[in-house]
């Protein structure tokens, strides 16, 4: 094809003149980002406490921050999944199961140290279960998870005889969480948050920058066209549930070390259904092939501030799920008409 | 094959050269290619050949067995039975990447665009070039994928205000460029084109078919063309196979037959008739 330059139609000059760009460009480029409208809503809500309650900011940003942390962690993974096309119901569990694996290896001999990672393999496992379900078999994602949801909830309430444990004692704890060694310090207070910043930053560079995350898109954007062009479309769903169940267990390592015990009821549904809320108040579409990680961060932060936020300027407890229903499907809303605006756009 | 004479390309426009069909300039050769689907048999024995730089028009009616037969050259089914020959040797295509690698690029009917993906995303999707980031993040090279679409569109002469638009912004002209300037980037041997002109205004259409008179021009690619419209049939291509219930009935020169004639001839229910006559004899 080199030598079509010859025949083809004189090239088009690339681009034109730069022209300063004003308010309202500049407004329709922020459009384009689906954070966009998470972070305005973000700002608002921060303003808002803040001035109903002066100490907001101040005094509730550590609780906040490690509420952000677990919704937020496990938001990741299903912000990721959601963008091929699935969904994980099962997240919860994974979350208050790895940290049993943990503790049964520590209890068996394993260093902790060694334990926790080995844990988080067997979470993968669980979410390879999932994956193969799901992609192999042609169970609908839906249902494979709501069956590991149950499998799961059953498994560790019998084998735990509903009993929580103890969190083994260790130095890398407080790297996750824990106060036990660094009383006073505040680190530890943030450090799930911190944990979930990093993981979200890298997330966001694995979705946009590299083979697996363009992969992840094509295959929820248009699964045809990705085996058409030879994409390995089965094994990048199913990595996808093998990292949100990592994902999920690893928040639930770091509640067990912040919190010092590990409760085999910690995992409460509507952990999941939080962070799945989370993901999409942040402009991750449940139709697939298109969403954000850090939308999903975002997201977290205001589902996090409403539950703990509310209650604090007065509100009752519970009411935080009437905003954040309307919240979600406002979002849902607000995506598919910024969608059809960018459309019309260009 | 069914055809006699007529399966010699016919004498590219211009160019006076008579490609012959020995061994060299035949680029692929599909001998016997049969495909069952449990018990409906989509392929029965279907003889097909496509000298180097032709282009070979496959036409039939919907259920003939075009889609399943460009999918096996694609290497997304292996045939039944039947031994395709790709530049003289026996090959097996065991799947769409290996296909790709031989050179063997397809455009297909729905695109395969991505739409939330960039257009420079799209161009490059399943073999994206990779820059490793500190000696070993790989990550993709993402300026190399816009600066080089940039490079590749403005060869092939395809407008677009930006490589970062989302392909879900284009129109359906644009999305069907994007389309081939992407299997022709990879500078292919055989290019698959399945219905490139079907949702595709006048003027788009137009574009497209330029597109393709340019690389046929070069006789550096040959291209396989489904297509339904016989006027666009005889502006690009030099030879025509008809395909019938799995059999390729009708194998004739663009230069042996006119447009009237092919059309009598399908309307008369060519089917049967060219299967009692040796085929490619012309009107």
């Amino acid at each position: 094809m080199k030598n079509l330059t010859a025949a083809a139609p004189a090239p088009v000059p690339a681009g034109r003149p730069p022209v300063r760009p004003g308010l309202g460009d500049r407004l329709k480029v922020l459009i384009r980002y689906p954070e966009t409208g998470i972070t305005a809503v973000a700002i608002v809500i921060a303003i808002v406490f803040e001035a109903l309650n002066n100490a907001f900011l101040s005094s509730e940003v550590p609780v906040l921050l490690a509420s952000t942390a677990q919704y937020g962690l496990i938001a990741v993974g299903e912000a990721m999944l959601m963008i091929t096309g699935e969904i994980d119901l099962s997240a919860a569990k994974i979350y208050s199961t790895t940290p049993f694996f943990a503790f049964y290896l520590s209890a068996a001999g394993v260093p902790w140290p060694a334990a926790v990672p080995l844990a988080l393999v067997g979470a993968a496992g669980i979410g390879w279960v999932n994956g193969f379900i799901t992609v192999r078999l042609g169970v609908p994602s839906l249902i494979a998870t709501l069956g590991m949801l149950f499998l799961l909830n059953g498994a560790i309430l019998t084998v735990s005889h509903s009993q929580p444990a103890r969190t083994p004692e260790s130095f890398i704890n407080v790297l996750l969480g824990s106060d036990q060694q660094n009383a006073g310090t505040g680190i530890s207070q943030i450090a799930a948050f911190l944990w979930l910043v990093a993981i979200a930053l890298a997330f966001a560079v694995v979705l946009r920058r590299t083979r697996f995350g363009l992969h992840t898109i094509a295959v929820g954007s248009n699964l045809l066209a990705a085996r058409e062009l030879g994409i390995r479309t089965q094994r990048t769903k199913i990595l996808n549930f093998v990292l949100m169940a990592v994902l999920a267990g690893f928040a639930g390592i770091i509640e067990a070390c912040a919190s010092g015990s590990i409760d085999p009821s910690a995992g409460d549904n509507t952990l999941t259904l939080y962070a799945i809320a989370s993901a999409v108040i942040g402009g991750t579409s449940l139709f697939g092939g298109s969403g954000t990680v850090i939308g999903a961060l975002i997201g977290a932060f205001v589902v996090a501030s409403l539950n703990d936020g509310l209650p604090l300027v007065g509100a009752q407890a519970g009411f935080a799920d009437v905003p954040l229903g309307i919240a979600i499907v406002v979002a849902m809303i607000l995506n598919i008409k910024l969608t059809a605006l960018r459309v019309r756009q260009v | 094959m069914s055809s006699g004479n007529g399966a010699a390309p016919g004498p590219p426009p211009g160019s006076g050269v008579v490609p012959a069909l020995g061994d060299a300039a035949l680029l692929l050769r599909a001998e016997g290619v049969t495909k069952n689907y449990g018990p409906s048999i989509v392929l029965r024995g279907l003889d097909l050949q496509i000298a180097r730089g032709e282009v070979l028009a496959l036409v039939g009616d919907n259920g003939a067995g075009k889609s399943t037969f460009i999918k096996i050259l694609s290497g997304f089914h292996a045939p039944t039975s039947g031994t395709l020959y790709w530049e003289g040797r026996a090959t097996v295509l065991t799947s769409p990447t290996q296909a790709r690698a031989l050179g063997i690029e397809t455009v297909y009917q729905d695109l395969a665009l991505v739409n939330d993906l960039t257009v420079a995303q799209n161009m490059f999707l399943g073999r994206e070039p990779i820059k490793r980031v500190l000696g070993v993040l790989p990550l993709t090279d993402a300026k190399a994928m816009r600066l080089r679409t940039r490079e590749f569109l403005d060869q092939v002469g395809i407008r677009l205000a930006s490589v970062d638009s989302l392909v879900r912004d284009l129109s359906g002209g644009q999305r069907q460029s994007i389309a081939v300037a992407r299997a022709m980037q990879s500078q292919p041997k055989l290019l698959i084109m399945d219905e490139p002109l079907a949702a595709l205004g006048v003027r788009e259409g137009a574009h497209v078919l330029d597109l393709v008179q340019e690389i046929r021009r070069r006789r550096e690619v040959s291209i396989i063309l489904i297509v339904h419209n016989y006027s666009q049939i005889f502006q690009v291509c030099d030879r025509i196979n008809f395909l019938f219930a799995g059999e390729i009935v009708l194998d004739v020169a663009t230069s042996a037959i006119t447009e009237e004639e092919l059309i009598r001839m399908v309307k008369a229910g060519l089917g049967a008739q060219a299967a009692a006559r040796p085929a490619g004899s012309g009107s």
